[in-house]
């Protein structure tokens, strides 16, 4: 292969993601579109809110529920003048929050299956398309009907043990997911809807002709003040009673019922820091509405709060300088009183966790390394193989301290040790696979090490990624009351998972092992010492995973009898890492059986790998047990995906078998020497 | 002449000494232990944790499919035991007491000394639950899953004696379709029941339901076996019961349903009233129970959710312990941080009624354990990871050695 041929193959590897980013830009009706200034969102990323139990920067929360919608951390559309768009999660939410006409038209909904919209009565694109907002709006009402449906059908699916006949159907599942989205999507639309008098961005429709009337003269801010103290039951009353005929009662009624219907759409964004220090919830501009609402002590506290988003909103009609200036006092407003409440201590910290994109870029530091090594097999035992493998090492080390950097940002943020749910665990088994690759690397030196670190490093990445878009929610979540414990989380999971690391290496090497064989026996030509190093390093390396799993479960035990009273209870989770356990011990025994020699060796490391990932993720996802972690959906796709690639390593290495055994057969052909032996 | 050899008694003893001490032994065991444990995993989502517990690992042998092809397998508890002698011949015994051995010896110690553990668990310990509201006192522990048959005597002042119990092994083992006569050893009266169901609900003769349930129909109602539900706790028995009076007066029957059982420690249970003789008595199924040697008082119990959620941040029950004889002490009960005394030992569990919210009345459970083996298992994880690491240790630094002996020799290929 030229040189010409190589670095074109590999500036279109580099380039895939952008050309992928490029392609994928659907077509607005919006004529065109002004972008905000990096000011402005800079000072928007950084107002906090209270969200999953926790005070964080709004940057974060933009971030899921734009991978909620679409999967993707940005909102990509072309518009009419024919400029493409690439929006920021930051900027797409600072659209939907203050210019939501225009983040209506936004096609930021992927629709996976055309069905779905035909479900709802809207006309499809293509099979896999993206849908703003005003695009579904004709399905609304059918889409809202089906959604609630889904959801009964799901429960009920949960309250019987999983009945099949319950289940819902692909299709199903996502027009119910869709309804979710669409009906979060309005949330966030209508939060400020009582700083817009008379503009409704969403729902109008379910309000009648005369409240829309009335909507234009009626400011929910100005109405706290000539309400009189009455508590939310009796307003209700108010409203349910039926009209007298009296025109002021009337009217009162009416502009309660817009008041309402103000509180209820502003819920959800917590923004609002709690009037008292002993308060620990957040409010939203909703909760504040009806807080001013029932006491007339909290009005003036109430209508401070809400004047003040009131400026926000108006700050932004004014223009960007006024509006980032207004958005830089009300996060300092915001943070002076966090920090008083020990709130939010790292919420920058955070902004620069996900601006700094760690893991995207120590992705990118892996692919990199991965051609090198790819390219350094072209010469491997030359100069210049030795030194394309230094520098994917070099580049894998870059990559490995990025993916560090990024998990301690975690720990730090959170006060928590590396490993708190199933997205840490991608994180740092592939930052201890990557060590563990590179360690091979310095003992050995035959670039082996380093072609499994940087595979792992790729690997790895690649799947943190994609599992944090499927599940689109805050990877660094509050944790129940039985994990609150820094103590076991630093103990028990770290180790468990640095063995989980090790028989992933494992059953790499095994695979490696088993097609460099193959191809060695077809070839004709086996290195017979490279094979052997392969084997000693397979071996310590199930070794470390044996002595990581077994002290990991045994410490897991002990943290199950400090907390449940029982050392151990056959739980799924527990069970998988016991698997483990002995299958390390069936390779360990039965080779001092003397039934198991190196091709038994790696094809029963690659069985440990099966074995690892069904205890990783598939007993999570079997719905019992006390680790149950919740379903991910496709998990069960992609764990048979890699068992099939498995199964098809292990029929590599029986045909090696029945190649060694056919030559020890064939007479007069001189058999290989015994394998040297592995040490105890 | 080998063949004459192996005929001798002597040489037999030493054939199944070297079997049942053998690696090749112990592979077997590990596969099947694996395989067992497989099953048993994805068993528990047909069957729930209890049944795939005593089906797959506390059984001798068990019957499964892979697709349509039926399997037999031993369960996990003859494996236990044979891995158990198979480590003490093949690993202590047998082995060669060498310098290069000792990690691997020490380990094997703390792995039997973990199966040891575990069989005195599985033997001799024993676990049940304590639920009470603020303010209540008591030494009792209830099971989770066992129920007994209690016959109580009501006094004149409507208070309860317990007069007669039979035991939740004996009931459990009748079949839905058996008649169990008990004589009702010094009471005017024999028991006797007509079927019983490990989970069963009454059900009206009304309902539609009623037309497809095979029984007898007492008092409007008809007992209704239920499929078993995974979560073995949610198990509610019931049998046909009837109290044959020794003298002339006629036989009483009845229905009786665990769900008459109190399940919130503020309720008190509802037995079936009768009278023989003038004397009022009173049939319930009820969980089985026992005491510990002191008492337990519940002076606060402490719910916190995380903020703008419904999920717990923290549960804890502040208690006092009295104890004849002895001080009262006061102490916490927190995920995490049991009470350990005299042998038990009390875990924070759980709370109820389910749906509570911070500042409703709430009751705290407690997991009560009587375990002689408690920490057994700490004590191995101790001997067994200092002899994985010695042994570990001495083998990495023998293959980075060799590693680099190998790389600054001369290649002649």
């Amino acid at each position: 292969m030229k040189l010409r041929h190589i670095l074109a193959t590999l500036s279109l590897i580099l380039a895939a993601p952008v050309c992928l980013e490029a392609r994928d830009a659907p077509e607005s009706v919006l004529p065109n579109y002004e972008a905000w200034s990096p000011e402005t969102v800079h000072a928007f990323e950084h107002i906090l809110i209270q969200d999953d139990g926790r005070v964080k920067p709004i940057y974060t929360v933009a971030r899921f529920k734009l991978l909620q919608f679409s999967g993707r951390t940005s909102a990509s559309f072309s518009t009419q003048d024919g400029e493409s768009h690439s929006l920021h999660y930051a900027e797409w939410l600072l659209d939907v929050l203050f210019r939501g006409e225009i983040a209506k038209d936004m096609p930021i909904f992927t629709i996976d299956d055309s069905e779905t919209v035909v479900q709802i009565g809207v006309s499809p694109k293509s099979k896999r398309d993206k849908y703003s907002y005003n695009e579904l709006l004709p399905g609304r009402a059918r889409l809202a009907e089906l959604a609630q449906q889904y959801a009964e059908k799901q429960q009920q699916h949960e309250q019987s043990e999983k009945d099949p006949q319950f289940e819902l159907d692909r299709i199903e599942g996502m027009v119910l997911n869709l309804g979710r989205n669409v009906s979060a999507f309005e949330y966030l639309l209508g939060q400020f809807g009582f700083t817009r008098p008379g503009e409704f961005l969403v729902n109008e429709n379910i309000l009648p002709d005369e409240l829309v009337a009335l909507s234009a003269k009626i400011d929910p801010i100005e109405m706290l003040d000539r309400m009189p103290e009455m508590t939310i039951n009796q307003l209700v009353q108010v409203i349910q009673q039926p009209p007298s005929g009296d025109e002021d009662e009337a009217m009162f009624s009416g502009a309660l019922r817009l008041f309402f219907f103000h509180a209820s759409s502003a819920r959800g964004l917590n923004i609002v820091p709690p009037e008292s220090n002993e308060t620990e919830e957040w409010l939203s501009a909703g909760d504040v509405l009806i807080k001013g609402l029932e006491s007339k002590e909290a009005r003036p506290w109430a209508k401070e709060q809400l004047q003040s988003i009131q400026e926000l909103v108006d700050a932004q009609k004014a223009g960007p300088e006024q509006f980032q200036k207004a958005l830089d006092e009300y996060g300092a407003n915001q943070k002076s009183i966090a920090t008083e409440r020990g709130e939010g201590e790292h919420s920058a910290l955070e902004v620069q966790l996900y601006r700094g994109k760690w893991f995207t870029r120590a992705l990118v530091f892996f692919i990199i390394a991965f051609v090198i090594t790819a390219l350094s097999w072209l010469s491997p035992a030359s100069a210049y193989g030795r030194i394309m493998i230094i520098l994917a090492s070099l580049l894998a080390i870059a990559g490995l301290v990025l993916n560090v950097y990024g998990i301690s940002l975690r720990c730090i943020i959170r006060d928590r040790p590396p490993i708190t749910n199933l997205y840490d665990t991608v994180l740092f088994i592939t930052a201890v696979a990557v060590f563990l690759g590179l360690f091979i690397e310095v003992v050995t030196r035959i670039g082996v090490g380093t072609l499994l670190a940087v595979f792992s490093g790729v690997a790895g990445m690649f799947l943190s990624i994609k599992y944090e878009a499927k599940e689109a929610t805050d990877t660094m979540g509050q944790l129940v009351a039985v994990l609150d414990t820094n103590f076991w989380l630093w103990t028990h999971v770290t180790i468990i998972n640095i063995g989980y690391a090790a028989g992933m290496i494992a059953a790499l090497i095994g695979m490696l092992y088993l097609s460099v064989r193959l191809f060695m026996d077809f070839a004709g030509k086996r290195n017979k010492d490279f094979l052997r190093v392969l084997t000693r390093m397979n071996y310590g390396i199930i070794c470390f995973c044996l002595f990581f799993s077994l002290v990991g479960t045994v410490l897991g035990g002990i943290w199950a009898n400090y907390s449940w009273g029982r050392f151990w209870g056959w739980d799924p989770k527990e069970n998988g890492a016991l698997m483990i356990c002995l299958w390390t011990l069936v390779i360990l025994h039965g080779r001092m059986a003397g039934w198991i020699r190196e091709i038994g060796v790696h094809m029963n490391a690659v069985l440990l790998g099966g074995i690892v990932t069904f205890s990783w993720w598939g007993v999570n996802n079997l719905g019992v047990g006390l680790h149950s972690y919740g379903f991910t959906e496709g998990v069960w796709r992609s764990l048979y995906l890699s068992w099939m690639i498995m199964a098809v390593f292990l029929v590599m290495g029986a045909i090696s078998w029945f190649v060694e055994r056919s030559r020890k057969k064939k007479p007069g052909r001189s058999d290989p020497p015994p394998s040297k032996p592995l040490p105890a | 002449m080998a063949t004459q050899k192996k005929d001798t008694p002597d040489n037999f003893l030493l054939l199944v000494y070297r079997f049942l001490s053998s690696y090749k032994l112990a592979t077997v065991v590990l596969i099947l232990m694996t395989l067992v444990t497989l099953f048993g995993t994805l068993g528990q989502v047909n069957h729930g944790l209890h049944a795939a517990k005593e089906k797959y690992f506390y059984s001798f042998l068990f019957t499964d499919k892979i697709g349509s092809i039926p399997i037999v397998l031993p369960g996990g508890l003859p494996l236990m035991f044979i891995l158990f002698f198979n480590m003490v011949l093949g690993a202590i015994v047998k082995v060669r007491k060498r310098l290069k051995g000792l990690g691997l010896l020490i380990s094997h110690i703390g792995m039997l000394l973990l199966l040891a553990g575990g069989f005195v668990t599985y033997a001799f310990a024993t676990d049940g639950y304590m639920a009470m509201y603020p303010g209540m006192k008591t030494n009792r522990v209830e099971s989770y899953r066992k129920w007994q048959l209690e016959i109580i005597k009501l006094t004149e002042e409507n208070k309860a004696e317990k007069l007669f119990v039979y035991p939740s092994e004996a009931l459990q083992s009748i079949k839905s379709n058996e008649q169990r006569s008990i004589p009702g050893n010094g009471l005017p009266f024999d028991i006797v029941i007509n079927g019983y169901s490990s989970n069963a609900m009454p059900v009206p003769v009304s309902a539609p339901i009623a037309a497809g349930v095979q029984a007898k129909q007492i008092d409007g109602f008809k007992l209704a076996p239920q499929d078993k539900s995974k979560e073995a706790e949610q198990n509610l028995p019931g049998c046909y019961l009837e109290i044959q009076p020794t003298g002339d007066e006629k036989p009483i029957e009845t229905i009786l349903w665990a769900g008459s059982y109190k399940f919130d420690p503020g309720e008190k249970p509802m037995p079936f009233i009768f009278e023989v003789e003038g004397q009022k008595y009173g049939a319930l199924l009820a969980k089985k129970s026992w005491t510990v040697p002191f008492e337990v008082q519940l002076d606060e119990f402490i719910f916190e959710q995380h903020p703008g959620m419904s999920m717990a941040r923290n549960y804890e029950s502040r208690v006092t312990r009295f104890e004849e004889g002895k001080s009262d002490t006061s102490l916490e009960i927190k995920m995490n941080e049991p009470m350990r005394y005299e042998g038990y030992t009390f875990f924070q569990e759980s709370f109820g009624p389910a749906g509570s919210q911070p500042g409703d009345r709430m009751y705290s459970q407690f997991a009560v354990a009587n375990n002689p083996a408690d920490q057994w298992p700490l004590i191995a994880l101790c001997i067994t990871g200092a002899g994985l690491l010695v042994h570990f240790f001495m083998m990495l630094v023998g293959f980075v050695v060799k590693s680099f002996q190998s790389k600054s020799k001369p290649k002649t290929a």
